[in-house]
């Protein structure tokens, strides 16, 4: 009998009906609540590394602090000064990986796959700066935070990256932390929406990554 | 018809008012003290039992005199009450609901017969200072004083089985937060509003409109329009059945909201660009004797429940007063059919010397003599300005007498003040204030919002409003009122906590002559209406018993929280982040008892660590040790950063080679150990022990960016990137065979303390350590998280023949005590230095430069530290607890023990221990004074290790 393909599961118990996707473990659950919260961790998650004047840096054209979905899907995450974060479709790692080689010039990068070592969550509807706001400290309006905006901030008592991310004029929040603390950022979130009527969403290809605008 | 039955159950009910917030439609019924009580939905507890012709709702704080209404509001020190199981709930405030089961407090047996209330005829043996004098001496007896005590101790009964409800918080940033709901509040709030700002609005009771409520028809109508407005306005956020509750440094607001559909209570920390307080002005009441009778009313009181409850306060009343609100309680009374038996008007000479009554007013005597019966006296002799926001912002108020009550003194620029606490005046003058006051608020948030975008980098641009000039405020003016206190006779100054006239004068007379030292010792001001009804009486009182006018006085400092709040109201949410392995599924299935261990849950053992102990020195075993900190080192200068941390050599290491290191800190002190194998050229992943691992990816970072900027050096925690498996025992490699894919494990090719990268379990990217904490062959396998289930189920199930099981973190450290490895933070401190630590071996003080080296060159020298020593009892049976005491003479401590148990293998107990210098060669016998003050002898071993001391067993 043939040997089955590895099976990656995330940090966060899928929410049932549960299937297997993308050689992921994932919830099939749907749902038109107006606030949603969806497990993202499938998605390809590329950490770089490179000065922060640099090729990769002039290539990847998106700032400390800013976030901005490239022609191919790929959300490039300025995460830190010298450091992004990419977000791509499951299966595209090691496409993305290679189109970031391919700029690097004689600075030292750092590429690293920590697809595995993130949790990923998405928070989508209008209320959802209502929800954030019981567990963030930071102001989430238009004028301080517009679609766009990337920081590490304290999300529940727990060191938090957060992206702003709106998806058809619709507001929506990508959370990820340290893939062990998954299923507690994904419960508090859940647990803080609750009076928003907050529904999970299993995870969707076409719904994790915004459309290359 | 099933109205009709409820009505006529309510005598002092009247018919509709204009302005009632009650629900005729939706009537219902509750329990007070036992007994069914009619009500209507917007009701107040208190309410719905006054227009049943209930008066007592409680006992005094300290005499278990009976009181009733006073304020008909949140403030009401007479009307906190029991509600099911939730004490102290503000009975005037509170809307009743069907079912409801409220009681009195303080009181007992009963609120009629409370036997406690021969308190009062104790009352002058009860001065001020009571407790301190009587109770501080002799101190033995303090126990007994505290039952006693604890007795007559005021407040609610709570039930430790209740569950507890849900508390959150809620941040917010709005440009602007309104204190105060009422005309002023309202009319800032839009003003500020329409000129671009966000508002939160916040109001005390259930509805806005504050002294409007319960005012004439054009005062309603005056609040129909605003509260129209305010609906109508965008960028205001109301919240009714809240209450600011504090301010703090940088307009740090905290706003207390209470049941809410979801939520018991929230805090909302609100960092406000300008604060706006707009509480409007508190009727204070007046001190004689008998002022806290039931049927003792001030005339807002009087107003709210005939206007907004549509309940007769009384039959017969007489009513004191000194001002435009008196006046108009009287014409309310009137209407609602009381019969006013006297006015005396403080404007014109009158007074009240005293009331008298048992349970309620009977009879009040007038200031010229007479005596007039009723059963309702209505006061109306002055005002308090709820000044207590301001003074969170640095303001110190000021008596003005022509106002009879104290004002704000210092602007500031992120605080405005507007409403019945900045003056008088008629209410299109007050309106007229507070719409300047909130078109300057919001000009001056939206000036700080503005610098604030300006600092934030890259942001979006936005566009900018433009500098306007700051708006003119008009002054409001001060309307005369007479100042009333105190009349001819004492009574009650503080309801809340049962303080007299009497009292405030003693603690003058005894030295307590400031403001401040009279609150402390007699308590004054200091109960759950926090001054609000009694700061300016008991100013006056001081000041006339000091021969002070009430300026030089002054009065005390109002500190957060403005109104009681709950304990779990501050609490909010628990929010305690854990960390759990991607194979804690696997581990909850098959009964691993969890251990917390910083914020992982690990699996401690799965029901017999000594077995399991065992299988991995006969068979094989897997242990889950996902959470040693992992860090991922990448650059051409990654060995002279590995040069730099540990004391020991790297620039030999090759790629596929491992290294144990030791890393310490400046003084020579160790602070963590772990291996580091070198994967590639410039790519080396770092262990780090598991406690250890945040902690030393902040010290790479700290001595990279301090201190050798100039290296190029990636360095990135993954300890979250890869599960990790250690797979330990004789028949590890057989196992591992099973699994692994393209990895030669034979001894010569993966040897001892090496690296290879490969395939397990079909899984790509994994890294196979050939190390061991165990002492026994094992591989520890990092794999791609996300498999790390898969992996470790594929394990288990291969190697079911060859008896795998697993091990949790109880048999890994028996394992490691026999083997003798040593654990930072449980056999070191935070004085062991790397030399005592047994540690020597390592320690390459020829290399150029590393952390600590000038002081381990200096250890080096010295032979005086303890030392680590292998330990066993001469008693085998004898397991010295850790941390058991090894002495010397007459108890002369020589070291201690650090690490003890029972080893399954050896059959015996051993440990590992700090000894003095003198007691380290092999064959000492030393004394280990136990816990429980036997003393039992250990011999020093040669070796650390228990177990296999030349390693062959893991090197196989």
């Amino acid at each position: 009998m043939a040997e089955r393909a590895p099976i990656a599961r995330s940090p966060i118990s899928p929410a049932p009906p549960v299937t297997v996707e993308y050689g992921w473990e994932i919830s099939a659950r749907r749902t038109s609540a107006d606030l949603r919260i969806m497990d993202c961790t499938p998605l390809v998650k590329i950490l770089v590394r490179a000065s922060i004047d640099g090729g990769v840096a002039r290539a990847l054209e998106v700032p400390f602090g800013r976030a901005a979905c490239d022609e191919r899907g790929v959300l490039v995450v300025g995460s830190g000064p010298g450091e992004w974060l990419l977000l791509a479709p499951p299966g595209a790692g090691t496409e993305t990986v290679r189109r970031v080689e391919e700029v690097r010039d004689r600075e030292i990068v750092s590429i690293l796959d920590v697809t595995h070592g993130r949790a990923l969550v998405r928070i989508s509807g209008e209320e959802a700066v209502d929800l954030l706001a019981k567990v963030c400290g930071i102001d989430f309006s238009d004028e301080v935070t517009p679609d766009g905006t990337a920081f590490r901030s304290s999300v529940a008592k727990l060191t938090t990256d957060v992206v702003r991310d709106d998806q058809d004029g619709v507001r929506s929040y990508l959370l990820h932390c340290e893939r062990s603390f998954g299923q507690y950022l994904f419960d508090s979130l859940h647990d803080a929406g609750d009076e928003f009527g907050i529904e999970i969403e299993g995870f969707a290809g076409s719904k994790a990554l915004s459309q290359p605008g | 018809m099933r109205s009709a039955t409820v009505q006529t159950r309510m005598p002092m009910r009247l018919g509709p008012q204009p302005g009632e917030v009650i629900d005729r439609h939706r009537p219902f019924t509750f329990t007070w003290n036992g007994e069914r009580y009619p009500a209507f939905a917007g009701d107040t507890i208190i309410s719905a039992l006054a227009a049943s012709g209930e008066r007592v709702f409680s006992r005094s704080f300290k005499y278990h005199r009976p009181r009733g209404l006073l304020t008909a509001s949140f403030l009401d020190p007479g009307c906190v009450v029991q509600v099911n199981d939730e004490p102290n709930v503000r009975g005037s405030h509170r809307r009743v609901e069907p079912g409801m089961i409220v009681s009195a407090q303080n009181a007992w047996p009963s609120l009629r017969f409370d036997a406690k209330s021969v308190n009062r005829f104790l009352g002058r043996f009860l001065p001020p200072g009571f407790y301190y004098k009587t109770f501080i001496k002799p101190q033995r007896l303090w126990p007994a004083y505290e039952k006693v005590l604890q007795r007559f101790a005021a407040g609610g009964r709570t039930f430790p089985d209740s569950p507890h409800g849900y508390y959150d918080k809620r941040y917010a940033h709005p440009d602007i937060v309104v204190a105060g709901g009422g005309p002023a509040g309202m009319a800032a709030a839009v003003a500020a509003a329409e000129a671009g700002a966000r508002v939160i609005l916040v109001e005390e009771e259930y509805e806005l409109g504050g002294h409007l409520r319960w005012g004439s028809e054009d005062e309603l109508g005056a609040l129909r329009e605003l509260r129209d407005e305010v609906a109508r306005t965008p960028g205001i956020e109301v919240l009714t059945n809240s209450v600011v509750n504090g301010r703090y440094d940088g307009n740090w607001v905290a706003i207390l909201q209470r049941n809410l559909p979801h939520v018991e209570e929230r805090l909302i920390k609100a960092r406000a660009k300008v604060l706006v307080v707009a509480p409007g002005l508190i009727e204070r009441p007046y001190v004689f004797r008998g002022n806290d009778l039931p049927g003792v009313i001030l005339s807002t009181a009087a107003r709210r429940l005939i206007n907004l409850f549509a309940v007769k306060p009384g039959e017969r009343a007489v009513v004191l007063t000194a001002n435009a609100d008196g006046d108009a309680a009287v014409a309310d009374l009137e209407r609602a059919g009381v019969e006013v038996a006297r006015v005396e008007d403080a404007r014109r000479g009158g007074d009240i010397i005293g009331a008298r009554g048992r349970n309620g007013v009977r009879m009040v005597e007038c200031g010229d003599g007479s005596r007039v019966e009723c059963d309702l006296l209505v006061t109306a002799t002055g005002w308090t300005a709820p000044t207590s926001l301001l003074n969170m912002a640095g303001d110190r108020p000021v008596y003005n007498p022509t106002a009879a009550r104290f004002f704000p003194s210092r602007p500031s620029d992120d605080v405005l003040a507007t409403g019945g606490i900045s003056g008088d005046g008629s209410l299109d003058e007050l309106l007229a204030h507070a719409r300047a006051t909130g078109q300057e608020a919001a000009r001056r948030a939206l000036k700080v919002g503005s610098a604030l975008r300006a600092g934030v980098p890259r942001r979006v641009d936005v566009e900018e409003p433009p500098d306007m000039p700051p708006i003119e405020i008009p002054e409001l003016p001060v309307v005369e009122h007479p100042e009333l206190f105190q009349g001819r006779t004492d009574g009650i100054v503080d309801f809340s906590e049962d303080i007299s006239s009497k009292d405030i004068v003693a603690a003058a007379k005894e030295g307590y002559d400031s403001v401040e030292l009279m609150k402390r010792y007699t308590t004054a001001t200091m109960g759950p209406t926090q001054g609000k009804l009694e700061t300016v009486n008991a100013v006056a009182i001081l000041a006339r018993a000091t021969g002070k006018t009430i300026e030089e006085t002054g009065t005390t400092v109002w500190r957060p929280p403005y109104a009681p709040i709950t304990l779990g109201a501050l609490a909010g949410r628990n929010f305690e982040p854990v960390r759990y392995s991607p194979m804690q599924p696997w581990h909850e299935r098959h009964g691993a008892n969890p251990m917390v261990a910083g914020a992982w849950i690990r699996p401690e053992h799965y029901g017999d660590p000594e077995s399991e102990a065992r299988n991995v020195r006969e068979n094989v075993g897997l242990i889950d040790v996902t959470p040693l900190g992992k860090l991922d080192l990448r650059g051409p200068d990654v060995p002279k950063l590995l040069n730099l941390l540990y004391v020991n050599q790297w620039n030999t290491l090759e790629v596929g080679k491992v290294r144990y290191g030791v890393m310490c800190a400046e003084d020579g002190v160790v602070l963590d150990d772990g291996v580091t194998g070198r994967l590639g050229p410039e790519h080396y992943l770092m262990t780090t022990t598991t406690s250890g691992a945040a902690t030393v990816w902040e010290w790479i970072e700290s001595w990279l960016q301090t201190e050798h900027p100039d290296w190029q050096v990636h360095v990135t925690p993954v300890t979250d990137a890869y599960a990790s498996i250690n797979i330990a025992g004789p028949k590890s490699r057989e196992l591992l065979l099973r699994v692994a894919g393209d990895v030669d494990l034979s001894p010569e090719a993966f040897p001892y303390m090496n690296v290879r990268t490969g395939t397990v379990a079909g899984v790509e990217g994994c890294f196979m350590w050939r190390i061991g904490f165990t002492g026994e062959l094992s591989y520890e396998v990092h794999v791609p998280a996300a498999y790390g289930l898969y992996v470790w189920e594929k394990l288990m199930d291969r190697g079911a023949d060859l008896g795998v099981k697993p091990f949790g973190i109880q048999a890994q450290r028996i394992l490691r005590l026999e083997k003798g490895h040593l654990i930072v933070g449980q056999d070191t401190d935070g004085l062991t230095g790397a030399y005592s630590a047994g540690l020597s071996w390592a320690i390459k003080l020829y290399k150029e430069d590393f952390i600590g080296k000038p002081e381990l060159s200096w250890q080096s020298e010295c032979d005086n530290s303890f030392q680590l020593v292998g330990l066993q009892p001469h008693d085998g049976s004898v397991v010295p607890p850790e941390a058991s005491q090894i002495v010397e003479g007459e108890n002369e401590i020589a070291g201690r023990i650090t690490s003890s148990c029972m080893s399954p293998t050896l059959g015996r107990s051993i440990c590992l221990g700090f000894v003095a210098p003198h007691l380290a060669e092999p064959g000492t016998s030393v004394t280990v004074l136990l816990p429980n003050g036997e003393r039992t002898t250990a011999r020093v071993m040669e070796y650390l290790a228990h177990f296999d001391p030349k390693g062959e067993r893991q090197r196989g």
